[in-house]
């Protein structure tokens, strides 16, 4: 993975510094609340309900085991003892004092991490696949170009005050698990009949009242242009964005009002006259970061590991856990793990500093020191010997990590929702436990197969209700929480809007919906579909008529 | 109001004209951009150093049949999230080739003080009390990620630079 050089950590230092001197004034009151306001939201600390929140970026959701213990410490020291992992591939802190946030960037730059453009209208981590430079299905590991675009986009000197904030996802794989159509900017890397590496570039994708699936401007970008072209899209989107209505400032609103054509234009007439200006990385650049994300030196082995056969026999979780939560590398003999962060009645992405401790003891071990986060608020450890699973399942287990449901209804994505954010309708970390609660049966789980659900406490959908198989919606109704339920979304590489099925629910109505629509696809099915298929294939109708006609 | 200079510029001297007001001769006056292309080149023969005053929305194609006629630009930001007048300075420096003096006036915030100069901007008209915050912030980082309009190449050259150097010669 990526390491500082003396200008990287010279940046970073220098920021900490800034913030320091910036909180220092808000603190000794030279800085009103409103002033401070936005200097603070340009490094990730937010207001919410109760307390500050402290936002650290996990640069496209990698980072080795000295950051990860570097994160349980901070958890353990300025906080409450544990962390929020998020759909950012982030991390989270939901009760740091704001005297003490300047000490704890400080500790992340001593580890090389930050919590810079976090937040703020402007370019924002980049996220990617969770299985990038590990698996099979990829073209390239996206994640070198994740890393030109954040160097790119760190205190960019036109981009840094946008209209609205801006998210920009790559994937180097034909199964899309960044959801890059779901992104204001979505990049897909390509090889061309030369053998070529470049980018299709989709604009104006994105969630909150208004979904919209991203339009595809450029199918095939040269690999050396991809910042000057951003730096077109960029521009244009900068000028003409709008301004005076912040639920309609997204670019996803501009590229609507275009047309995908025009904006594509636009953007070619301004490439045109800044391509061959010293924006884009030199060769020596893209070759220097790349060498960083070199695959490690793995060997090959068998994919036959009888120990592993022997225990999944036995024991039906280590069986349900290798099916689910582990996919293949492009090694043989090896796999990715996912950590699940979801264990039935507790809250979606949070994890304990100790857990923190022991993922990351598990990654010096068994990963090559290095970690993942996904969006759907899971850890990785990529790069795994199989004959390895049985030891690293025991030692997850133990510590609340081994729940094999990777991928089933009960890996929810959530918000945070009304427990903690001063933007929610309703709660949303309860429903993800009452559903927990309600299928907790491992069996059961196994038997419905894949399925994705995901809660947002409020229209802004930072539970990606959109984008779920299952999405559900917390609306305030006359002074009470509400639950929408949608069905038929999906964040993958055939992505589609969900859509509302008929009246909300109360709290309890909608875990008994859930349950409901669940019946239908199990009756509906046939052999071997799974949920989302069966929803496109027989249509809304009949989960209507089962959850309404009951009532 | 201070002027802080970014650049080093020899910031321009001169005052606002009212609407309703004709040029003295000789004066240097700052006018609004639609006045300038109202009144045409009549206005620029009675008037000293002629400069525009824009609004973050001004449309950059609009600046371009005055270019050779403006001694000096004045960019007006409502608010300092309005990050338009960035792009703008950007288009005046870059495709338009100005190169007299960029001012920004308004609620910008100190913390900007780099971002304005590295998009074009050579001065900034702030509150009394700001203007050593500003002047502090300017201090901040000396090394970038991007190339800019300062003459800074990006970090990706830099780091480079000695290889560069080397195939040049």
């Amino acid at each position: 993975m990526y390491a500082y050089d003396k200008y990287d950590h010279a940046l970073v230092n220098a920021r900490v510094e800034e913030f320091r001197d910036q909180v220092n004034r808000r603190v000794k009151g030279e800085l009103t609340e409103e002033e401070f306001r936005p200097l603070r939201l340009m490094n990730g600390l937010y207001l919410q309900l109760h307390a500050y929140m402290l936002r650290v970026a996990v640069p496209y959701g990698t980072l080795n085991g000295t950051q990860m213990r570097k994160l349980a410490h901070i958890a353990r020291k300025y906080d409450k003892g544990y962390g929020h992992f998020t759909t950012r591939q982030n991390i989270q802190y939901n009760w740091p004092k704001l005297s003490e946030t300047p000490d704890i960037l400080q500790e992340l730059a001593d580890v090389e991490m930050h919590a810079i453009q976090t937040s703020g209208n402007c370019i924002r981590n980049v996220t990617t696949d969770q299985f990038a430079g590990a698996t099979a299905d990829e073209v390239a590991d996206p994640r070198p170009y994740a890393e030109l675009i954040r160097q790119w986009s760190t205190f960019h000197p036109e981009f840094s005050f946008l209209p609205r904030k801006f998210k920009i996802a790559i994937t180097g794989a034909d199964i899309d698990r960044a959801a890059v159509k779901w992104h204001d900017i979505g990049l897909v890397v390509k090889k061309n009949d030369a053998g070529e590496i470049g980018f299709e570039v989709l604009v104006g994708g994105g969630m909150g009242r208004t979904p919209v699936i991203a339009k595809t401007i450029r199918d095939f970008l040269p690999e050396k242009d991809l910042l000057s072209y951003l730096e077109a899209i960029l521009r244009v989107y900068n000028e003409q964005g709008r301004r005076d209505n912040k639920y309609k400032a997204r670019i996803k609103i501009l590229v609507d009002a275009l047309g995908a054509d025009e904006y594509a234009r636009q953007t070619e007439e301004e490439w045109q006259k800044i391509k061959d200006q010293p924006i884009d990385f030199p060769a020596e650049e893209a070759a220097r970061i790349k060498a960083y994300f070199a695959p490690p030196p793995l060997q090959v082995l068998s994919d036959d590991v009888p120990a592993v056969d022997e225990l999944a026999k036995k024991n039906f979780l280590f069986a349900a856990w290798l099916q689910n939560n582990t996919n293949q590398h492009k090694v043989p003999g090896h796999v990715n793990v996912t950590i699940s962060l979801k264990p039935h009645g507790g809250i979606p992405g949070d994890a304990t500093a100790e857990q923190m401790d022991l993922v990351a003891a598990l990654a010096d071990e068994y990963s090559q020191g290095e970690l993942r986060i996904s969006h759907e608020q899971n850890l990785i450890l990529p790069h795994v010997a199989k004959k390895d699973l049985p030891a690293i399942w025991t030692d997850l287990d133990e510590a609340g990590l081994g729940i094999p449901n990777a991928g089933l209804l009960t890996d929810i994505i959530a918000c945070p929702g009304l427990d903690y954010c001063s933007l929610a309708n309703a709660r949303s970390i309860p429903l993800a436990q009452q559903l927990g609660k309600r299928f907790d049966d491992f069996k059961r789980l196994q038997d419905i197969g894949p399925l994705k659900i995901k809660i947002s406490g409020c229209i802004n959908s930072c539970g990606h209700h959109h984008a779920g198989h299952i999405g559900i919606l917390g609306v305030d109704r006359k002074g009470e929480e509400n639950y929408q339920l949608l069905l038929g979304g999906s964040g993958a590489e055939d992505a589609s809007k969900a859509a509302i099925l008929g009246p909300g629910f109360d709290e309890n109505g909608i875990i008994d919906a859930v349950e409901k629509v669940v019946a239908v696809y199990l009756g509906e099915r046939e052999e071997g579909e799974e949920f989302l298929a069966t929803y496109r294939r027989v249509g809304p109708q009949v989960f209507k008529e089962a959850v309404y006609d009951a009532r | 109001m201070t002027l802080v200079n970014l650049t080093g510029i020899q910031a321009g001297d001169f005052s606002l004209l009212a609407d309703d007001h004709s040029p003295e001769e000789g004066a240097a006056v700052a006018v609004p951009l639609s006045r300038l292309t109202d009144e045409g080149d009549d206005f620029f023969k009675v008037a000293g150093p002629v400069g525009a005053v824009l609004t973050t929305d001004t449309n950059h194609a609009d600046l371009a049949p005055l270019m050779n006629k403006l001694a000096f630009v004045v960019v007006d930001f409502p608010a300092f999230g309005d990050g338009r007048g960035f792009s703008l300075a950007v288009r005046l420096r870059k495709d338009l080739g100005f190169k007299g003096e960029i001012r920004a006036t308004g609620p910008v915030i100190p913390d900007q003080a780099l971002f304005l100069l590295r998009a074009g901007f050579d001065t900034v008209e702030v509150a009394d009390e700001r203007a050593e915050a500003f002047k502090a912030a300017l201090k901040r980082f000396d090394s970038f990620y991007q190339t800019d309009y300062t003459g800074q190449v990006s970090l990706a050259h830099a780091r480079h630079k000695a290889t560069e150097e080397r195939k040049a010669s």
